[in-house]
């Protein structure tokens, strides 16, 4: 059972290599982003003095630290919304490019029941792709703090001091990891959704994903004047139930200008609990669920002759 | 003899078009029976039965499973190559195998390899970089590394030149078949594997009009060609199809002992074309 699924998630890998090309070329991106940076700031070199990461004349260590977590954050965030692009491709490809090419019939020519194959997708889309996605994350953060250090030694900085310790990498990361793998979980009803769709539809599986829910959210405008589903369905990434508020008084210290020395960790800002106990996230699970069933007897019961 | 596949009453309707009407039969082990029937005679439907891929009324039972509900044990011990080219196209050969060893129990890697390296198919090959000769003995390699007892072929050489279609069938014969093993293979192509089989059954219409083993055949079918007054004469003893040929009737009996028939000249056994086409007719008639 759990070799089958290790090879079936595999085979999805293979299949969809944007679940790994993506990510890399964000790295890449982001790399060469932050090099031209370092080199256009080398042109303010009086008012920074060694980069604007490391800049040692400007504030204190807890300001260094919030634009280096400013940067990590930045850097977590163009992945997150790739990530919720991927998924969504990913998704509406997985169960209907095989019928497409009609590949279905082979693989469903070997002993591999339907459940496992839609299982196989939907731990692919909630988990493997926010996996790669941090592997990702945290290679681009290491890369450029590599970057950012060489640069720094070079302009006579201190980059152990300045990059090294100024950075809790760790928090950052673990707090990245939450709030990918949290995020697919709080979606995973649209993943549901997605399979369905991808199982069900003849044709433009995005049209057919995305039409129903905007005519949804319209009628009910229309009809009945309220927007239950816009603000529960739709905006329901706004919803996460993870992030603490946030009481910006309390690490922006307004008379000093300075900034609190834990206002760099972001693992504060999480409240895992809140995110496990919150009766919409278990709710959404659970739509997921069917939505997932009902992909799965598309699957089965659908003659592809 | 063990019937590996036993057929009752077995239907498939699609709104109110019949696809398959009542059909009953049995599959006794170590057999290679040939479905033979025109478009649209209910040739897949009847093999997506037999595979568990769609479910029909009556009773069906292939090695004591029920396909539809028991489909993952059943693919076990059946394998099939389906009608268009099916293996997916941006997997490379190495994935292939890969993943079919992980979740098929009855695979060998060992074989799939020797089989491999027969043909020009590289391991870090894609499939869409084959040819559409290739990627059938690919499936084939594939098919022919599990250890299966009911084989499964709706129309494998469709569309392949007729050197692939004749290697095909050899290897099938030479590499593949003994006695533990059935293969029902279904083609438009029926000269191709008429000495091949050991069986045969014509389909029409949704309807069984011939299930018979080979060999016998030649006892119930018989053509003769006639001229002149023989021919009403064998006209009299009502032949199932009659054609013309080099001025001569040629007719086709069906039941009429060869005692009777001998007195209008040579006896043949007709080729199966020739018999499924009369048969054909008949039912339309």
């Amino acid at each position: 059972m759990i070799m089958h699924q290790l090879a079936l998630v595999k085979r999805e890998i293979w299949e969809h290599r944007s679940i790994y090309v993506t990510p890399a070329a964000i790295a890449v991106v982001v790399s060469l982003g932050v090099l031209a940076m370092l080199m256009f700031a080398s042109g303010f070199a009086a008012e920074l003095d060694v980069a604007i990461f490391g800049a040692q004349n400007l504030a204190g260590d807890p300001e260094r630290k919030a634009v280096l977590t400013g940067f990590f954050l930045g850097t977590s965030w163009v992945f997150i919304i790739a990530l919720a692009i991927l998924t969504v491709f990913y998704c509406l490809d997985s169960l209907y490019a095989e019928r497409k090419d009609k590949s279905i019939l082979f693989w469903r020519s070997l002993p591999v029941t339907d459940a496992e194959t839609v299982v196989s997708k939907l731990i692919t889309a909630i988990f493997v792709i926010p996996l790669v996605t941090v592997i990702g994350i945290v290679a681009t953060h290491l890369i450029n703090l590599i970057i950012v250090s060489i640069w720094v030694s070079i302009k006579g900085g201190d980059a152990g001091v300045l990059i090294w310790s100024s950075v809790s990498l760790l928090d950052n990361w673990l707090a990245a990891f939450i709030v990918v793998i949290a995020s697919g979980i709080w979606m995973s009803p649209f993943i549901g959704w997605f399979l369905l769709v991808s199982a069900y539809t003849k044709r433009s599986p995005l049209l057919m994903a995305f039409m129903p829910l905007v005519l949804i959210g319209l009628l009910e405008g229309i009809i009945l004047r309220s927007h239950m589903f816009a603000e529960n369905v739709l905006g329901r990434g706004d919803g996460l139930p993870l992030f603490r508020t946030v009481d910006i008084e309390k690490f922006f210290d307004e008379e000093q200008w300075r900034i609190a020395e834990d206002a760099t960790s972001l693992l504060v800002h999480l409240d895992v609990v809140q995110f496990l106990t919150s009766p919409a996230m278990w709710a959404g699970v659970l739509v997921c669920g069917l939505l997932s069933t009902a992909a799965i007897y598309v699957r089965r019961y659908r003659d592809e002759s | 003899m063990t019937s590996l596949v036993t057929a009752t009453g077995v239907t498939k309707n699609f709104g109110s078009f019949t696809a398959v009407d009542n059909v009953s039969f049995e599959i006794e082990s170590g057999r290679i029976l040939g479905l033979i029937g025109p478009n649209g005679a209910g040739k897949t439907t009847l093999l997506k039965a037999l595979l568990g891929l769609t479910d029909c009324e009556g009773q069906l039972s292939v090695m004591g499973l029920d396909p539809f509900k028991q489909r993952k044990k059943l693919m076990q011990n059946i394998c099939f190559i389906a009608d268009v080219a099916v293996l997916p196209r941006w997997i490379k050969v190495s994935q292939l195998l890969d993943y079919v060893e992980a979740v098929h129990p009855n695979f060998s890697r060992e074989k799939a390899n020797e089989l491999l390296q027969q043909t020009k198919i590289m391991a870090h090959s894609k499939v869409k970089e084959l040819s559409k000769g290739m990627v059938t003995q690919l499936h084939l390699s594939i098919i022919m590394s599990i250890d299966a007892k009911l084989l499964i072929l709706d129309e494998p050489t469709l569309g392949l030149d007729i050197i692939f279609r004749k290697e095909f069938y050899a290897n099938l014969l030479n590499d593949y078949f003994d006695e533990e093993r059935t293969i029902l293979v279904t083609t438009h192509q029926v000269e191709e594997v008429e000495n091949l089989l050991t069986d045969i059954m014509f389909i029409n219409d949704g309807r069984i009009l011939l299930d018979s083993p080979m060999e016998a055949l030649s006892d119930t079918y018989t053509e003769i060609a006639v001229s002149g007054d023989d021919a009403d004469r064998a006209r009299g003893l009502g032949p199932i199809a009659e054609g013309q040929m080099f001025g001569k009737s040629v007719m086709l009996f069906e039941g009429i002992s060869r005692e009777h028939l001998e007195e209008f000249g040579d006896l043949r056994t007709p080729s199966v074309a020739d018999l499924f086409v009369a048969k054909v007719k008949g039912a339309r008639k």
